[in-house]
């Protein structure tokens, strides 16, 4: 079984995760009428899975498994599962997975490129508690942002369902939408404090006397994202944004969050030490 | 033993008839202590709006059985016919109702297996007038445990009815026959709880105090609705309906002022032009402070104009939005009729073949009361 290694697994989990997305177009078009478990069992298989992964990884690295942008985006993944798993406990909010699992497969199908994930040296490139404590709570704050979206996604369906009278948005088991309102804005502000507690720690961890922390690019998108995550919750909290305009600001920071995370990450002499000598 | 059903429904008699032959539910006993000293010792009678129906369990051939109790009906309905103090599940007057002159084909008498099918249909609500209701169960119970009481229900009767309401609850789990909201007034509260996290510390605004408005905020109140705020031209009518559901009555012309407060309003005045369209609501909604707001327009013509639905958080529904959503749910249980007919037949056969095991003793017929055989 040595052959068989944490991708492997993480593989199989993206597989479910798959699996579980085209058994969410079926509930779909359904209308979400069935409280049935079963997308909630297969994520819940995947999550197994997907845990073994990053078990495995961990005890091979004897690390946190957040060293590189594979164990990054894997970790995000993870952190939206188990969020998932835990919500979708509550019977009317269960079909948070359907909306969840096409995020989680995305996601997954883009952890799998080869080139996020070198072969290690023969020590992982960052170590120390504070460098865990900093990736892990960033990482948990994608993976809530990321729940956020697909509540907000989850909101905005049922909302245009109710706005322009389609019989499902009654006859369905989705929760009332000011439900999915509050869900969405406790996950972003779960996701604002666990970013703002990561990028902190941060700032303390150790680096080459050379190295210059404010500009780096990966620092500088970091703030960025901060100041979007904080400017969409006061706009919410504080000056009564519409919830209709919160929950499509919270979709679209996500998928720019996703869509430059790679990126930035490359460009970063401090996330990337061994390619910016 | 078997059982036998005779009675009438609306399926079978207008209501014209079926008063007739209602039982006052004081006179139950008695009636079922005639039918005993008519020799049917285990009996039950079921008396509502929609039904009239006499179970019996009996050794008899079933055309002599039929015919001695369409002679107790003829009977019974004109003793019941004299003026007294008994009182009706649906109408006070009932026990002053003219006597029948004759009893037409409109009784119907079914024997094993149908009696036991429609004793099923009956519990699970497929032979009520709204499909799938659950009122019907809770009276089929209430029946039984009349007879029960008084010492008229035995083996047969106590196992058949036991499994009626085991079927009702297995239908009601396994099935959507009881799914939804078949009213505008419940699709209306059905649509609030699909906009508002919960339905407690909202506030009900009733412009205009119709029928369907009442009953809407009847069912809204009993869902939790923290008050309810009734706005009418005819201020009594607004204070006696306010008074009836625990809220307040305001003046007509100052239902305006309460929207920073309220959360749903049901309107249904006889204006003939809107009395609430975009330009006026749209300041409102700032005052509000956003918050999401379900608008119920149950008036022809109608209250509100349409283009208020564009407005952010603002949900407008009229009557016949309600009306469809409605009939969908219906349809919805119409098409589950087959699944709980299938379920009724496997049980009514199980119930027989159970019945067709059982030793036949010499105390057979005589065992009233006996504790209901486990199902």
């Amino acid at each position: 079984m040595a052959w068989f290694t944490d991708r492997h697994f993480f593989l199989l989990a993206v597989a479910v995760y798959g699996l579980s997305t085209v058994y969410s177009v079926f509930l779909w078009r359904k209308g979400f009428r069935k409280d049935d478990h079963v997308n909630y069992l297969l994520l819940l298989a995947a999550f197994v899975l997907h845990t073994v992964a990053m078990v495995r990884r961990g005890f091979s690295i004897n690390h946190c498994p957040v060293n590189n942008l594979f164990e990054a985006t894997v970790f995000i993944a993870w952190s939206a599962a188990a969020a998932y798993l835990v919500i979708g406990l509550l019977p009317k909010l269960r079909f948070l997975g359907a909306f969840a699992s096409p995020v989680l497969f995305a996601i997954g199908v883009f952890a799998l490129m080869p080139e996020l994930d070198p072969p290690h040296g023969p020590t992982p490139q960052f170590t120390g508690a504070l460098t865990s404590l900093h990736a892990a709570t960033i990482l948990l704050a994608y993976g809530a942002f990321g729940l956020g979206a697909a509540a907000a996604g989850m909101f905005l369906t049922e909302q245009h369902d109710l706005k322009f009278h389609k019989l499902r948005a009654v006859l369905s088991l989705l929760p009332p939408i000011q439900r999915l309102e509050i869900v969405t804005g406790r996950l972003v502000l779960a996701g604002f404090i666990l970013f703002t507690i990561g990028l902190e720690a941060g700032r303390y961890l150790p680096r080459a006397a050379d190295a210059s922390y404010w500009s780096d690019p990966k620092v500088i998108w970091s703030a960025f994202m901060w100041l979007v995550y904080l400017a969409l919750l006061v706009s919410r909290l504080a000056l009564a944004q519409s919830s209709r305009r919160f929950a499509y600001g919270v979709i679209a920071a996500f998928i720019f969050l996703l869509l430059t995370f790679w990126g930035t990450n490359l460009l970063s002499p401090l996330h990337q030490p061994l390619h910016h000598p | 033993m078997n059982v036998v059903v005779i009675g009438l429904s609306h399926h079978s008699s207008p209501v014209e008839l079926r008063e007739r032959f209602a039982f006052a539910e004081t006179k139950i006993p008695e009636a079922l202590k005639s039918l005993r000293n008519l020799g049917f010792a285990e009996a039950v009678i079921l008396s509502t709006c929609n039904r009239v129906e006499i179970y019996a369990a009996t050794t008899q051939e079933p055309a002599a059985t039929f015919a001695e109790l369409k002679q107790f009906l003829a009977r019974w309905s004109e003793t019941a016919g004299k003026p007294e103090a008994g009182s009706s599940r649906c109408d006070d007057r009932t026990a002053q109702r003219a006597v029948p002159t004759n009893i037409g084909n409109e009784l119907y008498t079914l024997a094993e297996p149908q009696s036991l099918q429609h004793l099923f249909k009956v519990a699970c609500g497929l032979d009520s007038m709204v499909l799938g209701e659950t009122e019907i169960l809770g009276q089929l119970k209430q029946a039984y445990a009349l007879a029960q009481q008084h010492g008229h229900t035995g083996a047969r009767l106590n196992k058949a009815f036991q499994r009626a309401f085991h079927v009702a609850k297995h239908v009601r789990t396994h099935t959507s026959i009881q799914r939804g909201s078949v009213s505008v007034a419940s699709a209306a509260v059905e649509l609030a709880e699909k906009i508002f996290n919960s339905l407690q510390d909202r506030e009900v605004l009733v412009i205009g105090a119709g029928d369907t408005s009442e009953k809407t905020a009847r069912a809204l109140r009993s869902r939790g609705a923290r008050s309810i705020i009734v706005a009418s031209r005819s201020h009594e009518r607004a204070a006696a309906l306010a008074n009836e559901l625990g809220g307040r009555a305001v003046p007509f012309d100052d239902w305006a002022a309460e929207f920073e407060k309220i959360d749903i309003v049901i309107s249904s005045t006889s204006a003939p032009h809107h009395i609430l369209d975009r330009a006026k609501l749209e300041p409102l909604m700032k005052a509000r402070k956003q918050r999401p707001l379900l608008l119920i327009d149950i008036a022809v013509p109608r209250d509100i104009d349409p283009a208020v639905n564009f407005l952010e958080n603002v949900y407008l529904y009229n009557i016949d939005d309600l009306q469809a959503i409605a009939d969908d749910y219906l349809k919805q249980r119409q098409d589950e009729i087959a699944r709980c007919e299938a379920i009724i037949a496997e049980k009514v056969k199980t119930l027989l073949e159970t019945k067709n095991l059982q030793p036949r003793t010499s105390t057979e017929g005589h065992g009233l009361n006996a504790a209901p055989a486990k199902l």
